[in-house]
């Protein structure tokens, strides 16, 4: 291709991805620099005026105590959440595979709650959580039940994870189930043959092959969990008090709520970015040489 | 036949049964409780939350209906959900296409800027996002909305239809170049229709982000006659927290529109869901 | 998928005609653009809007089309701060009166001193809008509150007198408790409702005892040491209260409150819409709190919440002032104050107040009561947050203290 030909292709390229790339540029690119910046001022998002401090904000975290809970409840609920969800959407991916019948209308019903908003899922758990629970508990004796779900945080964290778990374990099911279909039934046939066991057949014949699915997966629930914002939200509104805000919430309400402190608010964003970023791009190497050394 | 049946039915096969069964109870409680309590009145709810109603009572879902404005909220939702979805579809289509077959390092340099913004998370935009919001005055506008929905949709789609696209053989697109087709004419009439089964998937696992997505229309929609049905519902709930029955019939009016598009396509939509995860 | 396409793109074409109906016709027409925060009265309201409408079509033939937005609650304030810095704003908006003295600072609020509704407005309410005689803002909401109680329960637990002192609050409580009634409802969900419990004690305590506590906050120079005698209080109220208290929020306790679950409800007036709408002939009554054994911190809290004020910048601004002169008009108001559940606030109000309205009035009209305290957003909201995990017992007396001071050294230092 000669120069002319080149600027020439360019120019159709850039005219086919105009649109797109407007929308992206104002509505993400744009705001994702103008973030960083806004981290250096101490704006407060109502003030016309405001001035650039530096990493004033970034060192005014270093003692916000809040903000270190968050962070800490937020690593909490992560290292939980992709254990259990991955846990359970695998062991039910396998079960469901495992059976003759009704393997379509299983994966339907276990998908549902994807479908259906996690604040509208939340709202019904709510109420599981503060009516029905207690009418057991007060009904049917089941004392282990009467504990304050949604507000003593010792039991509200289990709660958050219950619904969170409901609400994502359908959509990394589906994605194992993808991957264990991938895997030649001949093989576990032939290591039938060999005399292992079923568990033995998944241990060192389909789990090798479904390391795919399962970086996405944890990808995905790494990602989405260290965002978690919606089902606390719903669920306790990150209280009592501050005990179980995830760091989504905290950015949310020191941006919306009493001091309105953009500037500070963006900082902090920043620094959740940076995470997310570290931990996804460290998992992903980890799993991916893992992949090559099978 | 009947032997073969017999030989499999073994006590793992009859356990894994039962676990499935719990799993399927547990699974379908929430829903379960919602509807079986929303058709009580609020007395009947307290002496036996567990029964099914006695006088089972279409009262709630009319208050309901009415308290959180369905009609509207439904058809701003829809309208919403359908713009952003055209909007992503035929962005990112057609850049996705144009992308993959231009070969120039300007190409590889759009691309790589599009990959590398999916990892940015929506907290870190937000509140500059808002300032663009108020800027543009985009507050209270469902088709403001749908182009930020645009905007931060677009790079997964391109991904998503520059892949697909790569799959595609270039003679199709050639033949219809030297049959004088202009560029634009080559995409829409013959590129386009190609893509049929990843704009399924574009279109799937976008529509169920903009609808059922809560933050961005929380702070960019503050008109209740704006409202889309999840902020109807979480408004619905702030105001009337006592009255139960009303809300959990809310609850089920707004899951019921996405419940029944999943039941009559539920075959297209974990098929869409899978690729999309899976290329993604 | 081209047939797909089609439909999507009719559908986009077709929305904006069924999203937009709004679109004016005319050329004359005057659009009013009013925000306001009680998304509960929409409907009384947009009807008034419409009368206004055509009041001003038959009286001065101008043509006026009104634009009512009602953000929900717990927006109204971020969304209305926005708007006021940018070329939309409201020609009128609603504000809590407590925050008159920053909005007339940034120049956002009307002189209203010589408008004809100024003269309407009984004194004691017109001082909590107006700031160096001049009055700023048109009051809608005005509240003397502190505790509610169930009057039937106080009767049947031989109760006869109302407390001065919190050693007689605990008597009450003791007779409550021998006719196994609860004495006070918690509902601590919504963790501005806890907050509702340092509003009352502190405003007690500070105009009673403390005083000049608020001003040596704003200062730097004061703590809330001086003030941790509240939690005399604050123990009282959660060592009697109902259980469960973090599931039940603020709407729930009305109910709750309503169908007799305990005898008193730190919460105030403006719940008993919902209280009412439980049980019609409830009996409702609204005593002082006590804080200490000192009757002259037992005091009722007089507020003015919701505060209508003109934009000194709006397009329209005669029109604005005439809607403004409107919300007091001699023929019309009445009916909408009373739809509403206000409290009469000026003398174009004619409607008979509600008994709990008048038991609460004799505390004023006693002089004990004390104008809201003013405190910063940032720390009423961190008040409501550290009670719940109070409750929780996750946060200490202490703590409290240390985290309530840092708390508003940060919001007055920005």
């Amino acid at each position: 291709m000669n120069r002319e030909m080149q600027r020439k292709a360019n120019l159709m390229l850039l005219l086919f991805c105009l649109p797109a790339l407007t929308v992206y540029i104002i509505f993400k690119l744009f705001p994702a620099i103008s973030g960083f910046y806004y981290s250096l001022t101490n704006w407060n998002g109502l003030n016309p005026t405001f001035d650039f401090v530096g990493f004033a904000n970034y060192q005014k975290m270093a003692s916000d105590s809040d903000f270190w809970r968050s962070l800490g409840f937020t690593a909490k609920y992560v290292a939980a959440f992709v254990v259990m969800a991955n846990v359970m959407a695998l062991i039910l991916a396998v079960a469901i595979e495992s059976r003759r019948h009704l393997r379509g209308a299983l994966r339907t019903i276990f998908y549902m709650p994807n479908m259906i908003s996690m604040v509208i899922g939340g709202y019904m758990w709510m109420f599981i959580f503060t009516k029905v629970v207690y009418y057991l508990a007060d009904n049917w004796h089941w004392t282990f039940l009467d504990h304050s779900w949604t507000g003593d945080p010792n039991y509200s964290f289990w709660s958050i994870l219950i619904v969170s778990c409901w609400g994502a374990v359908g959509y990394l099911m589906i994605i194992y189930i993808a991957g264990l279909q991938g895997v030649p039934s001949d093989l576990k046939e032939a290591s039938k043959l060999d005399g292992c066991n079923s568990f033995q057949t998944f241990w060192y014949v389909v789990r090798p092959l479904i390391r795919p699915a399962a970086t996405i997966c944890v990808f995905w629930t790494l990602n989405s969990g260290f965002q978690v914002f919606d089902v606390i939200y719903t669920l306790t509104g990150g209280g009592p008090g501050t005990a179980t805000q995830s760091v989504a919430i905290n950015i949310y309400e020191e941006a919306f709520k009493g001091n309105t402190r953009f500037g500070y608010s963006t900082a902090k964003s920043m620094v959740l970015f940076l995470i997310v970023l570290l931990v996804t791009l460290v998992q992903l190497s980890i799993m991916q040489k893992q992949e090559e050394d099978l | 036949m009947r032997r073969r049946t017999y030989r499999h039915v073994s006590v793992g096969y009859v356990l894994v049964d039962v676990f499935l069964v719990l799993a399927l109870l547990l699974w379908l409680f929430p829903l379960y409780m919602a509807l079986l309590n929303s058709f009580k009145t609020n007395g009947e709810l307290f002496t036996n939350i567990l029964a099914f109603s006695e006088h089972p009572t279409f009262d709630n879902y009319v208050r309901a209906y009415q308290k959180m404005q369905y009609g509207r909220s439904l058809l701003n939702t829809v309208f919403l959900t359908a713009l952003g979805v055209f909007l992503i579809v035929a962005f990112s289509s057609v850049a996705g296409w144009a992308l993959c077959r231009t070969k120039t390092k300007l190409s590889n340099i759009i691309l790589k800027f599009f990959i590398f913004s999916m990892l940015i998370p929506f907290s870190a935009i937000m509140i500059p996002l808002y300032k663009i919001v108020t800027a543009f005055h985009f507050r209270n506008s469902l088709a403001g909305l749908s182009l930020i929905y645009a905007g931060l949709g677009v790079s997964m789609a391109i991904f998503l239809y520059h892949g697909f696209v790569k799959g595609i053989p270039y003679e199709i697109e050639e033949a219809a170049l030297v049959d004088g087709c202009n560029k634009f004419q080559v995409f829409f009439h013959v590129v386009f229709p190609l893509l049929k089964p990843i704009t399924a998937t574009v279109v799937i696992t976008n529509a169920l982000w903009i609808w059922n997505d809560f933050l961005l229309p929380l702070i960019v929609l503050s008109d209740r006659k704006t409202y889309t049905l999840l902020l109807s519902t979480n408004t619905l709930f702030g105001q009337y927290s006592n009255d139960w029955t009303s809300i959990l019939s809310a609850l089920i009016l707004s899951a019921l529109p996405v419940i029944i598009f999943y039941l009559f396509f539920q075959k297209k939509i974990l098929a869409g869901i899978t690729s999309g995860a899976l290329k993604g | 998928m081209k047939k797909s396409f089609a439909m999507l793109a009719t559908l986009v074409l077709l929305a904006p005609l069924t999203a937009c109906t709004n679109t004016q016709s005319g050329g004359e027409t005057k659009e009013l653009n009013i925000m306001m925060s009680f998304p509960q009265y929409m409907e009384q309201w947009e009807a008034y809007c419409h009368k206004f409408e055509d009041k001003m079509l038959k009286d001065e033939n101008i043509k006026v089309k009104v634009n009512l937005e009602m953000p929900t609650s717990d927006q109204y304030e971020t969304v209305l701060k926005a708007r006021l810095q940018n070329t939309d704003a409201p020609d009128l908006y609603t504000l809590h009166s407590n925050n008159i003295a920053e909005y007339n600072t940034a120049g956002y609020l009307t002189d209203l001193t010589s408008q004809p509704l100024a003269a309407k407005i009984y004194d004691d309410v017109k001082a909590m809008v107006s700031l160096d005689g001049k009055v700023l803002g048109v009051p809608l909401e005005s509240q003397a509150w502190s505790v509610l109680y169930n009057k039937d329960m106080f009767k049947d637990a031989g109760i006869t007198a109302l407390p001065k002192t919190l050693t007689d609050l605990r008597n009450i409580v003791t007779a409550l408790e021998a006719k196994s009634y609860t004495p006070f409802m918690l509902a601590f969900h919504d963790s501005w409702v806890p907050q509702l419990m340092t509003a009352v004690t502190l405003g007690g305590l500070v105009s009673g005892k403390v005083t000049g506590w608020v001003e040596r906050m704003n200062a730097g120079t004061g703590s809330y040491n001086e003030v941790s005698a509240i939690f005399d209080a604050i123990d009282l109220i959660m060592a009697h209260g109902t259980d469960r208290a973090m599931e039940e929020g603020a709407e729930a306790g009305s109910a709750d409150f309503a169908n007799g679950k305990a005898a008193m409800y730190v919460n105030g007036t403006w719940s008993a819409g919902t209280i009412f709408e439980t049980k019609p002939n409830f009996n409702l009554g609204v005593l002082a709190m006590p804080v200490n054994d000192d009757e002259n911190c037992t005091r009722i809290n007089l507020s003015v919440s919701t505060t209508l004020a003109v934009h000194p910048n709006s397009k329209n601004k005669d029109l604005a002032l005439k809607f403004a002169n409107y919300v007091l008009d001699d023929n019309d108001s009445s009916s909408l104050f009373e739809a509403c559940k206000f409290n009469p606030i000026a003398t174009c109000h004619h409607y008979e107040a509600a008994a709990y309205v008048s038991e609460a009035m004799e505390y004023v009209e006693k002089g004990r009561s004390y104008k809201d305290l003013v405190l910063p957003s940032a720390v009423t909201d961190k008040q409501g947050k550290l009670l719940q995990e109070y409750y929780q017992k996750t946060v200490t007396k202490e703590q409290f203290i240390t985290t309530m001071d840092a708390t508003y050294k940060d919001a007055i230092a920005k």
